[in-house]
């Protein structure tokens, strides 16, 4: 009996309920996957149980992705709508599906529109998912009131009588400290800790989590709980906030300000205060004040300082620091109004559960999200955390199959002896690689892939959870050097299966070397969560432990220096020092003399006071300061923050010796003052700007019909055999861009995207290029021809590019491959408002889920407000001197070719040199295909342009005519943003170049090239006439242990595609295959690339 | 359950005084609070009261018994241990025998013709259990009162079965412990300062006075342990009780007394008069 695709959705037997997708998709037709599209989307509208429309939904995506175009027959060309696409963007899905589907219903079926419904499907998926997660939290008993409660006379909670106890006079009140161990996952199960697979999958939903004390090593005496939470009562109508980890303090005045995350760094802070029900998340918008809640709650005139410290453990450690800490804040919230029953010491089960749930409210109020084992640094010791299936009752009951909070069960002594902890913490060294990644893009992968049950990674996902029974037992017995194997094989078997990327280049280098310096006394590795590269755990024999340590921070000191340029580093590599922490966390009242807070709240709050006049100091501020300085005479820690304390108040040296290294760059790398001055009186007059860059509305814009371009058919087979021929000749060189640092793919962490090693072809990572590299070696040993291979590089990119080929290409580099480096540079600006305005309110937008677009409004507010404080228009100089300089554009790479000499030589070189293949770094497709190369030569053209047919991902512009004549368009150039979707192609930015024709449109020859001034000059007259865009791009500034903030940033740039606009430049287009032509911008590609077969595919073009 | 005895606390040493606050009743007599408490025990059939107080106010107590004065009889709370101390204290005067507890700083006011303790002493007797007055409350003021989870047992009655008694609860612990089905959003059942007990709940305080013999206590975990020992059930009372301790708490019971009593027209135009003169 033939199995419908819906009753994979709805059948009991798991052999159907777990059937694959692409198995039951697999030997069916366009037509008959179009009929199981219809029948989808039907039963997902009737449906009322959520998870079958989520898969349904999830289905639906994935055969709009991945299986539709993937048949052969399948039209490709079509036109996305603009209304549906600009209802994406508002987060109304359902409207956009429908608006798809009448598109498809007038256009027919094609490889376009499929892919805007493969993105609707999908975001519905997960927003359903997330506002079903977020519906539970909100009705979860505990937390259900603080929605309801609207005015501060309804505020039911008031701290307790021993916080409003003070010794007298004007003593310091009382404070109540919370103390809580992290947590690390012993197991790492499949990421089964994602609350949409807990609440689908209860039984496959397991952890082994273990509470730990924390140290660096060689910094810290000895682990104790890393993250602590301090709350008392002041003399003063105010919350007051401090992070000592982020630096940051406020006094919040205002009910609307506890609501505005993205203000400054104390979001946590209040998602705590919010999250606790101290100012009820009911009360947001209410119009009542901050100081009448307060009067409720804590008395008339008073209120309440809330301080973090996380001793200084750095970002991304993976041990759920910040969702620790979070637990830690609702805790000592909790704990001061009476929610939970005892003032100090530990917390009663049913509390730690109330906490962990508020833990997942406040996440979701600040916009982020973690797992539910992530609040499990507030039970103690060991503990099995399970997913528990509904029941009636229970609010999810007839919604999902599972809770949402799962089930610690503790292991005590009994389960998991006391030498067997013992030996767990003599052989495990954990460590923090220095990476800090975003995993998001990595658990939404995950999410999709167990909906879809893909075969491979549910049989790997099946694995996973039985590893989890196999650890257990090895944890039991002690065996800790079996621990290490399973833990190893649960690295690169089931985990690497279901998400290739959680490995890297950097984490692959560290075991072989640590297995090289420990042979058989390195026992396994261990991935501590999310993706590798930041925490992870080296398991190795308790007699070489100590020495292991200091092995691993000099081999991941190296290693990191080594992959620096390549792979994003938040920090320098740390070794910690751990203990199984056997409490949970503790909460103590602190009184007189013990009521201190951290030492580095008064390193941040007394340089303040002591710039101020004794007498203007508040009692509270003139207390804290005699109880720091007492016990700065009594207590080594406090004393010991005084030099860095009297620092803080001086002017710092080391600005100054900043700013000189970026003058001296600057100088080094051609800038051009005068041109820098002139943009930024242009920006500041409002001649250029965001929105000068579009062309006038009156402008007429036309798509190109397929006709019009070739490609339409088949090549011919003379285009074949002439590309061949110019192969053989030696006629063909490539030129691949390689200058800049993937500003999309590592979101403005300043690496070398052509250096990245962000795939493994056969058998090891690889960057992007070596994947060109490895195309190049293919077409020369193919026709037995020298091919040169120029990648352009930027002042950021030349010196890691070329240490790299140095390395890996030895005596080939100069010889077949060239490095051309960039002659032109630009100094950031700082935004001017009106252009934030542009970019932010009016263009359109990807609208966020509600509480993360509320995070980026005031995020946004709080630039707009740095851009008018630190000067519109301005120099951008606060960072990293590499990262206030930006490229200006591609249109350079090519001149610049002419300009630095490079094709003099490779012309002197190879003088049969005739045509060059110029393209991106990420078009990981471009190859020397002869008969595209035949068919260039054959239209005589200065320039032939790949173009392909338009996905709804695909955005900046493309081929269109304008005004009547064919040319290539910017997608920041369009009058109307709507212009884009009548627009059938998108340019690949691939580009053949004749180069004696190039020469001749700059007005030189060959033998010109040796002259410098008049090649210079030549440039100079061709550039003058190409556009100039100004961009707002984000640049990362990092500080702190691992913190990280993004900034807009103003640049200019000039594009290639631009060439196309000069009336005497001959241009010809041709259309190409997507695997050809598909660029890599996002790192949340990579999935969908590997699994839609363009990964094979790309490894099918190279000798590796 | 036959309920003869009543057992009045009012030893609060922070409001001695309240219950001798003069109030003017339905009929338009003034009287002081106490008077109008015991006239409510006795409405519902009760012959003996005990009125616990704190030593050497049994002399002013006594001035404002009004009629009720013979059938009084005043137990000293020698040290202020508490609520549940309180109770205790009436033990002897109680003996063996189920009594009607009232608190001395709550006044009641029916909404129909039969007394609050009226009501709550026949739902006893036909019950034959000890009953607690309950009133749905919100969750605002969860943290002035005993609260109780239970479920309905009363078919068209407002009767519940007991199962969780918990004291000044969040509003955290009181969702997750107290919701009672049927209830609105954000209400529970309250104490309403008055409960049919039978004579073993001061067992229950003498456990709770042994195990932390230095420690004040207080009623609602003795009434908790009573609700897991026997069947103990809550009675939503027709009508509303008034805290006169609370900030206008005295205020507004005299204006419940009044405007459901003789002079309630006279009252009310005078109320509408003040609010047309002040308008602020």
């Amino acid at each position: 009996m033939s199995v419908r695709v819906t009753d994979i959705i709805e059948a009991a037997a798991p052999e159907v309920r777990d059937l694959a997708l692409e198995r039951w998709c697999a030997g069916r037709t366009a037509a008959e996957l179009l009929a199981a599209c219809g029948e989808l989307d039907a039963y997902r509208r009737r449906q009322s149980n959520l998870y079958h429309r989520v898969r349904a939904l999830f289905f639906l995506a994935a055969l709009h992705r991945y299986h539709l175009p993937a048949r052969p027959e399948f039209p490709r060309l079509g036109r996305v709508p603009y209304d549906g696409f600009s209802r994406m963007l508002e987060r109304r899905f359902e409207e956009a599906i429908s608006g798809f589907l009448r598109a498809q219903a007038g256009q027919g079926a094609n490889e376009t529109l499929s892919s805007a419904l493969a993105a609707a499907y999908h975001a519905l998926g997960f927003q359903t998912l997330a506002d079903q997660v977020r519906h539970t939290v909100r009705s979860t008993r505990g937390n259900s009131w603080m929605f309801r409660l609207g005015h501060p006379l309804d505020q039911p909670l008031r701290i307790r009588p021993e916080l409003r106890r003070r010794g007298g006079g004007d003593a310091p009140y009382p404070l109540l400290r919370e103390r809580t161990p992290v947590r690390m996952d012993l197991t790492h199960c499949g990421w089964s800790d994602i609350f949409f697979l807990g609440m689908d999958f209860p039984e496959g939903a397991r952890v082994l989590n273990v509470s730990i004390d924390l140290g660096v090593h060689g910094r810290d005496t000895e682990p104790r709980p890393p993250v602590e939470a301090y709350l008392r009562v002041i003399d003063e109508p105010v919350l007051r906030l401090a992070s000592v980890d982020l630096e940051a303090t406020a006094a919040v005045r205002e009910l609307d300000e506890v609501f505005d995350f993205g203000r400054d760094y104390l979001g946590l802070l209040k998602a705590a205060i919010i999250a606790a029900g101290l100012v009820p998340p009911g009360i947001e918008s209410s119009g009542t004040r901050l100081a009448d809640l307060l009067a409720t709650m804590v008395g008339p005139g008073c209120g309440l300082e809330l301080v973090s410290n996380v001793n200084r453990i750095p970002k991304g450690s993976r041990l759920a620091v910040s969702t620790t800490l979070l637990g830690a804040l609702i805790g000592v919230c909790m704990r001061a109004t009476g929610q939970i029953g005892a003032l100090t010491g530990p917390m009663a089960e049913a509390e730690r559960r109330m906490v962990a749930a508020r833990a997942i409210l406040g996440e979701w109020l600040g916009g982020s999200g973690g797992g539910w084992q992530d609040s499990g640094g507030l039970w103690p010791g060991i503990k099995l955390i399970e997913g528990v299936p509904a029941r009636p009752g229970d609010v999810e009951q007839g919604v999902s199959r599972g809770r949402l909070l799962p089930r610690h069960t503790l292991l005590g002594p009994d389960r998991v002896s006391a030498a067997a902890r013992a030996r767990l913490q003599e052989s495990l060294v954990l460590v923090h690689g220095g990476m800090a990644q975003n995993v998001g893009p990595i658990l939404e992968m995950v999410t999709e892939k167990y909906l879809l049950r893909g075969e491979a990674e549910w049989a790997a996902r099946r694995r996973a959870v039985a590893t989890l029974d196999e650890i257990l037992a090895e944890l039991a017995a002690g065996d800790i050097r079996a621990l290490g194997r399973s833990l190893t094989g649960n690295f690169f078997g089931p985990l690497q299966t279901i998400i290739p990327w959680v490995s890297n280049l950097y984490t692959e280098r560290l075991i072989e070397r640590t297995r090289a310096a420990l042979g058989e006394d390195f026992w396994g590795f261990w991935m501590l969560g999310g993706m590798s590269g930041g925490g992870m755990g080296f398991i190795v024999a308790p007699a070489r432990h100590r020495e292991a340590q200091e092995r691993l921070q000099e081999i991941m000191l190296t290693a990191k220096r080594e992959l620096q340029a390549a792979l994003p580093f938040a920090m320098d590599p740390v070794v910690y020092d751990f203990a199984i922490n056997e409490h949970g966390s503790q909460a103590a009242l602190l009184a007189d003399e013990e009521a201190l807070l951290p030492a580095g709240y008064y390193q941040l709050v007394v340089p303040h006071w002591l710039r101020q006049e004794a007498r203007s100091l508040a009692p509270r501020e003139r207390a804290d300061l005699q109880q720091f300085t007492r016990a700065s005479r009594r207590r080594p820690e406090f004393a010991a923050v005084l030099p860095a304390l009297l620092d803080r108040m001086l002017p710092s040296a080391s600005a100054a010796a900043e700013t000189g290294r970026l003058d001296e760059l600057l100088a080094a790398n051609g800038f051009d003052r005068a041109q820098h001055e002139q943009i930024r009186a242009d920006l500041h007059s409002g001649r250029i700007g965001l929105a000068m860059n579009r062309l006038p509305p009156t402008t007429k814009i036309e798509d190109v019909p397929a006709d019009a371009i070739a490609g339409g058919g088949a090549p011919a087979a003379e285009w074949r055999r002439a590309g061949e021929a110019a192969l053989r000749a030696g006629e063909v060189a490539v030129v691949t861009y390689a200058a800049g640092v993937g500003s999309r793919w590592t979101q403005g962490a300043g690496v070398v995207k052509a250096l990245h090693p962000f795939t493994r072809f056969a058998g090891r990572h690889r960057s992007f290029l070596e994947v060109h590299l490895a195309k190049t070696r293919r077409a020369a040993r193919t026709f037995g021809a020298a091919i040169p291979h120029v990648f352009t590089t930027s002042y950021l990119t030349h010196e890691p590019i070329d240490r790299f080929l140095r390395a890996a290409a030895g005596d080939e580099l100069d010889r077949t491959v060239w490095l051309s480096p960039g002659r032109s540079i630009g100094l950031r600006l700082i935004p001017t408002v009106r252009d934030l305005h542009f970019a932010w309110e009016e263009t359109a937008q990807q609208k966020l889920d509600e509480q993360q677009q509320k995070m980026r409004d005031s995020v946004r507010a709080a630039l707009t407000a740095w851009a008018r404080a630190a000067g519109e228009a301005g120099d951008y100089t606060d960072n990293l001197p590499g990262q206030c300089l930006h490229p200006v554009g591609h249109w350079f790479e090519v001149p610049n070719l002419l300009k630095n000499g490079v094709l003099a030589r490779l012309l002197a070189a190879q003088p049969a040199l005739r045509t060059l293949l110029v393209h991106n770094i990420d078009t990981l497709g471009a190859t020397l295909d002869p008969a595209l190369l035949g068919w260039f030569r054959s239209t005589g053209a200065t320039l032939g342009w790949e173009v392909m047919a338009r996905r709804v991902e695909d955005h900046g512009g493309g081929l269109a005519r304008i005004d009547g004549r064919l040319r290539l368009i910017e997608g920041l150039a369009l009058p109307r943003e709507e212009d884009e979707f009548i627009l059938s192609w998108y340019s690949t930015n691939t580009c053949w170049v004749d180069i004696d024709r190039l020469l001749a449109l700059f007005g030189l020859r060959r033998a010109d090239l040796a002259d410098a001034d008049r090649t210079a000059a030549a440039v100079r007259g061709l550039a003058a006439r190409m556009p100039t865009y100004i961009t707002l791009k984000d640049v990362k500034k990092r500080w702190g242990h691992g913190q990280e903030d993004v900034y807009p940033v103003t640049q200019f740039e000039k594009l290639w595609g631009d060439m196309t606009t000069l009336p005497e430049c001959a241009n010809a287009f041709t259309a190409v295959p997507r695997a050809r032509g598909q660029q890599l911008k996002d790192q949340a590609q990579l999935d969908v690339w590997q699994r839609d077969g363009s990964a094979a595919y790309i490894e099918s073009l190279g000798d590796w | 359950m036959k309920v003869r005895k009543a057992l009045i606390t009012a030893a609060n040493p922070r409001q001695r005084s309240l219950p001798l606050q003069m109030l003017i009743d339905q009929q338009g007599e003034a009287k002081s609070a106490l008077q109008i408490i015991l006239e409510e025990a006795a409405g519902a059939g009760v012959e003996e009261f005990g009125v616990v107080v704190c030593p050497g106010d049994e002399t002013a107590y006594a001035g404002a018994c009004g009629a009720l004065r013979d059938r009084v009889r005043f137990v000293a709370q020698r040290d202020p241990r508490g609520y549940g101390h309180a109770v205790l204290c009436g033990r002897e005067f109680i003996g063996g025998e189920a009594f009607l507890h009232l608190v001395g700083d709550h006044l009641h006011v029916a909404r129909g013709t039969t007394s609050c303790a009226r009501q709550l002493v026949d739902v006893a007797g036909a019950e034959d259990a000890p009953v607690s007055a309950v009133q749905p409350t919100h969750e605002s003021l969860l943290t002035a009162y005993g609260t109780v989870g239970g479920r309905l047992v009363g078919g068209d009655r407002p009767l519940y079965q007991i199962e969780t008694v918990l004291e000044k609860p969040t509003p955290t612990v009181a969702e997750q412990q107290l919701l009672v089905p049927g209830l609105r959003a954000g209400h529970y059942l309250c104490f309403f300062g008055m409960h049919v007990l039978p004579p073993e709940v001061f067992d229950l305080l003498a456990e709770q006075q042994a195990a932390a013999p230095a420690q004040p206590f207080g009623l609602s975990p003795a009434l908790h342990t009573l609700a897991a020992r026997r069947r103990y059930l809550a009675f939503n009372i027709d009508g509303r009780r008034y805290d006169i301790g609370a900030s206008y708490g005295l205020l507004f019971a005299q204006l419940a007394l009044t405007l459901s009593g003789r002079d309630r027209d006279q009252v009310l135009a005078q109320l509408v008069e003040l609010l047309a003169t002040r308008p602020r």
